[in-house]
């Protein structure tokens, strides 16, 4: 019966026939093909320098009944290189995860066996069923200077490996990024945009653990960013805007006292209000739309104050005129 | 309990604990410098195991179960005995003396001035509820044997960590303390227990 046989990519593997004497007449056949007596010695298979492709089910049968005297299951594979391994806490002070994947695959089954050690305690960290590589360890003291030391193993049947973290309950706090960032013109404020965002949910008691955030913006043709930290709130006017220019805009959170930046959060674009015109054109405007060749134009959803009435170039194309920057960008996609 | 839940004492309560958050955060932020100074200075190892007799640890199980009265008591023993940790360090400081060191000592002594007045602070919170300000006990506990000086600037290390672990602690549990009362009108977790 069938049973997988493991060996190492680049390994030589001899394969017996069951208890079929050496000199015994057989076939052997891999997935269901026959193979080249080239490979055999006597009634033995010989696979020089296996690699992932000789993978497979290899069978022998005696020559002359076809009775089956031998099966396995041929993986080749790698052993376990040393595993990557991160610990955070985005949810603090509830607890901390843990999560770890291997930096090239093994083409064979692995386990993994985390142990959490608190000064002279073992910890439980519990598994999650989704991620699958990944834990979570509830606190059980806080404000301690004892470090905590996360071991991971990953063992195969080529091999194991392992890897070690060690950190203290404030170094790995690390808030998700906020959420709901919305930005918004101004009515009647050409230099201004009204950004407002959440608490991210994964944080469990904001109150108590407060947060503070930091902003940034650009104008989209621009390369540098504007900074803004903001010790309290979920909203913030930007008054610098330069009129008429689109922004993209993303918001950081960390907790007021400890640990580390969140991410950035997914950002969000916005153009500060601009004046009806009175005069449809001017020279320069007709030079930067005249190229749009799109009359099924999307606006991003925060931002346009388009009057339909401002109507720019060949009949047939309405677009707006404070948009002009980006339609020439789009325009240059569509050519 | 009557003066502890008129509103101009939950006015007070919630000034004081503001007051104290921001102490409690210019003391750490101080301590955190001290620190980076004290291990330079001193030729330690940040990252060295420290033993801690004596020293008032700041890690504490199930802190969000603790009552207010709790909260105020525990940092109350706690800043006092740091009081008594840090004036020693001083005066072993001020034996060891060389001139590289007059800086470090003077940011002690400022540090020592910082828990002298968070600890009155507390006295005050605890005065506010109508609470017996625990005295300090007369004996006190007994001196510490005398450490050589190696192992003084390794005391001097944990003192340090556990100072800077507490005065996040303090933020933590002021915030908790100046939480509105639920329902019940009665001070949240600074009612007596049950």
């Amino acid at each position: 019966d069938s049973h997988p046989q493991y060996e190492r990519v680049g390994a030589d593997v001899t394969m017996k026939c069951g208890s079929m004497d050496w000199d015994a007449a057989v076939t052997w056949t891999v997935n269901g093909t026959d193979i080249d007596e080239s490979h055999l010695n006597g009634s033995y298979l010989i696979l020089k320098n296996v690699n992932l492709s000789q993978s497979g089910q290899y069978s022998c049968y005696e020559g002359s009944s076809w009775h089956l005297k031998y099966q396995t299951y041929l993986r080749v594979g790698t052993p376990p290189k040393e595993p990557v391994l991160m610990c955070r806490s985005n949810n603090y002070p509830k607890g901390f995860y843990c999560s770890w994947h291997l930096p090239t695959p093994t083409y064979i089954p692995n386990t993994f066996n985390i142990s959490v050690i608190h000064g002279t305690k073992d910890m439980v960290c519990e598994k999650d069923a989704v991620p699958k590589n990944r834990c979570h360890i509830r606190y059980l003291q806080l404000f301690s200077t004892v470090k905590y030391k996360v071991t991971l193993t990953v063992t195969n049947a080529l091999g194991k490996n392992f890897t070690t973290l060690t950190f203290d309950e404030f170094a790995i706090v690390k808030p998700d990024p906020p959420e709901s960032v919305v930005a918004k013109p101004v009515p009647n404020n050409p230099r201004r945009l009204e950004v407002s965002w959440q608490n991210p949910s994964s944080w469990p008691d904001p109150e108590s653990f407060p947060l503070k955030f930091f902003l940034r913006y650009r104008p989209l043709i621009l390369d540098t960013w504007q900074h803004v930290e903001l010790s309290d709130g979920t909203s913030h006017t930007i008054t610098d805007a330069y009129a008429g220019k689109e922004y993209i805009i993303q918001v950081a959170a960390k907790d007021n006292d400890i640990g580390t930046w969140s991410d950035w959060s997914v950002a969000v674009h916005a153009t500060p209000w601009t004046e009806e015109p009175k005069h449809l054109t001017t020279e320069a405007q007709i030079t930067e739309t005249t190229s749009a060749s799109t009359s099924s134009f999307m606006a991003p959803p925060t931002t346009k104050i388009c009057d339909k009435g401002a109507v720019v170039g060949s009949g047939a194309v309405a677009v707006c005129w404070t948009a002009g920057l980006v339609v020439a960008a789009y325009s240059v996609l569509f050519i | 309990m009557a003066a502890a839940d008129s509103p101009s004492a939950a006015l007070r309560r919630r000034d004081l604990c503001s007051r104290g958050i921001r102490l409690a955060g210019k003391m750490r932020a101080d301590v955190v410098d001290l620190l980076d100074a004290y291990v330079e200075q001193q030729g330690l190892d940040a990252s060295a195991s420290v033993a801690v007799e004596g020293v008032p640890l700041a890690a504490v199980e199930r802190w969000d179960e603790q009552t207010g009265t709790q909260r105020l008591l525990e940092n109350l023993a706690a800043y006092r005995a740091f009081r008594a940790l840090l004036a020693q360090m001083l005066e072993e400081q001020r034996e060891q003396l060389g001139e590289a060191d007059a800086g470090l000592g003077r940011a002690l002594a400022a540090v020592l001035l910082q828990v002298s007045a968070f600890a009155y602070h507390l006295e005050e919170l605890l005065r506010l509820e109508s609470r017996g300000v625990p005295g300090e006990e007369e004996d006190g506990p007994p001196p510490p044997p005398r450490l050589g000086l190696f192992e003084q600037k390794l005391r001097g290390l944990g003192v340090l960590r556990e100072l800077a672990q507490w005065a996040v602690r303090s933020v933590r549990d002021l915030r908790q303390l100046a939480k509105p009362s639920p329902a019940t009108g009665a001070a949240p977790a600074l009612a007596e227990s049950p």
